[in-house]
């Protein structure tokens, strides 16, 4: 009796720019074989505006606001990423007051876009209620920013030589008051989520690629701390006033999505230690230092990165003399962590590919600028 | 058994929340509460304005366009003034660099309408909303110089 | 005459009896709609508390038209039938799963006074033989869309729903092993006589029924055919408006007689504290209870995916519950008589 080869079809799945899932527009083409993907591509672009490009004929101070809208779940931390890179290449002193202010809505702000990450994972995951969980904690620290510098997700606060505003009466009081308050919340995320089986089926031993791969891929925050790789920013190549702070850097063993997951709550629980230490020492001060009106930035080229929320986030400034930028570019880190994704997916199950693409915590703004 | 604990823990916590406080706001039944930094639609002060141009040139979008004549006492005085609010940002350079304050922003933040001509807000808008925005918050309406010092200290600028 | 009417299960066929069959037949399924309405209701507001919202409260005073106005919505749309669809299947499918989960309630007793329920002696038997038949309606439903993501759906609902029944009807033989009848109000007199709860003799296999019935009912964390964050639609996918209702009702149809079953052969049915009355409110309160589980576990758990969904039933509940059926075994011969 002759066998037949049984004849199969791959079939070409689009996992479309709209989707509830894809933590924006973006668009995986995925070529699946029964149940296994057998080669996945991304096409990203679909929030794409220009930004590198319109920062060529804009102002330093100009440029802020669009920084804004890289991360914009992290808009603090895009914020100091570009005044941080101004000022080191205009070698310009910021008063003390204003990087305590700096440092306190930055590590807010990391809380912040790790809740959010905590509740669209689990969303994607089927869990409906630590989303909803997530976001009220989130509108706290949306609040608080909202009182200090005027809007809820664009913030605009720093500027080249210092902040904005100083914050107003009673808000560092309002700081102090939550910390405890998210340790308790803290406590409540990790048991309703952390010890749940069903939750730990879906995402332990997932998508999981060794420390080399992750250097090889050029990759950067949780997803390289996730492999046990000790590096960030923070500590390694200290900006700011980041040295005076006695913080852990939490890494993780297997570099699965599990250890994701873990790494963001370990850091949220390290950033209110920050918070907790920044306003215990910030002092009474300025909050603007000596910049001129018109910042030109001498000649050369200059690079700078700081710990974004997703990774490092670095400025890369080729400039003329001029107060304008010859070339802006900006190495971001959710575009250089998407590359690993193709590699991850090969040869696992649909369902886990949502699993895997919210581990990664990417931003659409970050990823196409 | 520890896989089961977990899962009793998370049912717990759910089960917690059903006492609490609700935080839904009825809007627009009940309107929301803004901190005074908020960066709503602006308010123009006519008088004010010494059409110096700082705020068209430092709009990172370039939304704003005005122009002035001189008048007898020759100093400018505004003529126009139109914010295009399809691209204005609300990111309140224009406010900073203002000399004189004369453009300030307020609490305002429903913008939809219902062509795109109307987007276009024009002097005669700004100014109504500030008149507007003054009624809410009981701040003079009388003397410019009052609003504006009332408007530093909301701000919390020196 | 009205006697006849009330009353038709014990006299013979005539037509005061057949007025009275039809008359139950009527009651029954608007009291289910409306039943079926305040559910969905019911489910949204209490999955918004527990998640710090209040749930639907525009629609009428505390939102309580927001159902009817979802039904209104659903039943005025266009009747869209695809065009390489197998028609005839495509129509019958909601009504092939729709029937059974209706025809259940016949069973199930919310009183003494068996007034339009029918009070048969094989009442266990009958309920876990029609619930299979509405699988295949929905199987039916995901091969006649002609959508190669619907017969995925379609298939996967099947396979989990079928692999399902079997820990659903073991651990339903326990309590049938105890009270030595498979009458559900057989079943309910032996609890009220022994004034014990089946549901303390018989933990292991509650706990059993609980996770078999969560996944038989497609509810959270086993809502795979619901998922809408997951790739591959479920068997619903083609239909649209009226028919999608249909298979809307017929879930929640089968959520209240899995209920009302739960309530019957292990809390204690129509029996209240201290003998009180009122037979038919403390049969409602628990099978409350049972519905605010799956609203809770809905609302705390993420989903389960598809090949730990079978794992799980079958290496897992299967074995647990043929453990339950010897310990009943022993309890019967040791401990309860009767």
């Amino acid at each position: 009796m002759a066998t037949t080869e049984l004849r199969t079809e791959e079939m070409l799945l689009n996992v479309g720019p709209q989707h509830p899932s894809t933590h924006g527009v973006l668009r995986l083409v995925v070529k699946v074989d029964g149940e296994i993907i057998r080669e996945a591509t991304l096409v990203i672009g679909y929030l794409h505006r220009g930004t590198e490009k319109l920062a060529e004929d804009l102002q330093y101070t100009q440029i802020i606001p669009y920084t804004d809208r890289l991360d914009y779940l992290a808009a603090m931390i895009n914020n100091h990423a570009i005044v941080n890179a101004v000022e080191q290449a205009m070698d310009l002193q910021v008063p003390e007051r204003a990087e305590y202010l700096r440092v306190i809505v930055a590590e807010l702000n990391r809380i912040a876009s790790h809740l959010l990450f905590l509740g669209a994972y689990l969303l994607d995951l089927g869990a409906m209620s630590p989303f909803l969980y997530a976001f009220q904690e989130r509108e706290t620290i949306t609040q608080m920013f909202n009182e200090i510098s005027g809007a809820r997700l664009t913030y605009n606060y720093m500027r080249v030589g210092g902040v904005k505003w100083d914050a107003p009466p009673g808000w560092i009081d309002k700081v102090r008051a939550y910390i405890p308050h998210f340790r308790e919340k803290l406590k409540m995320y990790h048991n309703l989520v952390t010890g749940n089986e069903v939750f730990l089926g879906r995402v332990k031993g997932i998508g999981a690629y060794s420390q080399e791969k992750a250097l090889g891929y050029g990759l950067s925050g949780i997803n390289l701390r996730s492999t046990g790789f000790k590096w960030d920013i923070r500590r390694n190549k200290p900006y700011s006033i980041y040295d005076r702070f006695d913080f852990d850097i939490p890494v993780g063993k297997n570099g699965d999505c599990y250890d994701r997951y873990i790494c963001h709550m370990m850091e949220m629980e390290e950033s209110l230690k920050i918070v907790e230490k920044a306003v215990e020492q910030i002092q009474d001060g300025p909050v603007m230092g000596k910049a001129p009106k018109i910042l030109r930035v001498p000649a050369g080229e200059y690079y700078a990165s700081v710990e974004g929320a997703k990774g490092e986030l670095g400025i890369y400034i080729v400039s003329d003399g001029k107060d304008k930028p010859y070339r802006f570019k900006l190495r971001r880190p959710s575009f250089i962590n998407l590359q690993i994704l193709p590699e991850l997916m090969e040869g696992q199950n649909v369902a886990n590919m949502i699993a895997i693409l919210g581990a990664v915590d990417i931003v659409l703004g970050e990823v196409d600028a | 058994m520890s896989g089961v604990l977990g899962l009793l823990k998370g049912l717990g916590v759910t089960l917690g929340q059903l006492p609490k406080k609700k935080v839904t706001l009825m809007y627009p039944d009940v309107q929301p509460e803004w901190p005074d930094r908020y960066r709503g639609v602006h308010k123009l002060m006519p008088d004010l304005c010494i059409v110096c141009n700082q705020c068209a040139r430092i709009c990172p979008t370039s939304c704003i366009s005005l122009s002035g004549t001189r008048g007898e006492d020759r100093k400018l005085h505004l003529e126009t003034f139109d914010i295009n609010f399809e691209i204005c940002i609300l990111c309140d350079l224009c406010t900073e660099v203002c000399p004189t304050e004369a453009i300030q922003m307020t609490d305002t933040f429903e913008l939809a309408e219902y062509n795109r001509d109307a987007i276009y807000k024009d002097m005669n808008w700004l100014t109504e909303n500030g008149k507007q925005h003054a009624l809410r918050k009981g701040l003079s309406l009388e003397s410019t110089e009052e609003a504006v010092e009332q408007n530093n200290q909301l701000e919390g600028n020196a | 005459m009205w006697n006849n009417v009330l009353h038709w299960v014990d006299q013979p066929f005539t037509s005061a009896t057949y007025l009275g069959m039809l008359l139950g037949g009527v009651l029954t399924l608007a009291i289910t709609l409306g039943a079926v309405t305040y559910t969905i209701y019911g489910e949204r507001k209490i999955i918004g508390w527990m998640q710090g919202r209040v749930g639907p409260n525009r629609v009428g005073p505390f939102g309580l038209m927001q159902s009817i106005a979802d039904i209104l919505k659903l039943l005025i749309k266009e009747d869209i039938v695809p065009a390489k669809a197998d028609k005839a299947l495509f129509m019958i499918a909601p009504i092939i799963t729709y029937v059974p989960a209706f025809a259940v309630l016949a069973v199930i007793p919310y009183t003494f006074h068996h007034y339009f329920t029918a009070r048969l002696n094989i009442g266990v038997l009958y309920y876990i033989a029609l619930s299979s038949i509405s699988i295949i309606g929905i199987v039916l439903g995901g091969w006649a869309s002609n959508n190669k993501y619907a017969i995925i759906g379609g298939l996967r609902s099947a396979a989990q729903m079928i692999s399902y029944e079997i820990p659903l009807a073991l651990s339903m033989l326990g309590v049938v092993l105890l009270s030595g009848s498979l009458d559900i109000t057989r079943i309910i007199e032996v609890q009220q006589q022994n004034g014990l709860w089946n549901v303390f003799p018989q933990i292991l296999g509650f706990i059993v029924f609980l996770i078999a019935a969560t996944a038989e009912l497609a509810r959270a964390p086993f809502d795979l055919p619901e998922a809408e964050s997951e790739l591959v639609s479920g068997y619903f996918t083609e239909y649209s408006g009226f028919r999608f209702a249909f298979y809307m009702l017929s879930e929640y149809v089968y959520l209240i007689a899995m209920a009302g079953l739960a309530a019957a052969l292990f809390l204690g049915g129509w029996t209240g504290p201290f003998g009180l009355g009122w037979g038919w409110f403390w049969y409602a309160i628990k099978s409350f209870l049972f519905i605010f589980l799956m609203f809770w576990l809905r609302a705390t758990m993420p989903r389960a995916r598809v090949d730990q969904l079978m794992g799980f039933a079958w290496k897992y509940l299967i074995p647990l519950a043929i453990l339950n059926l010897l310990i009943s075994a022993v309890e019967k011969l040791y401990w309860l008589k009767g």
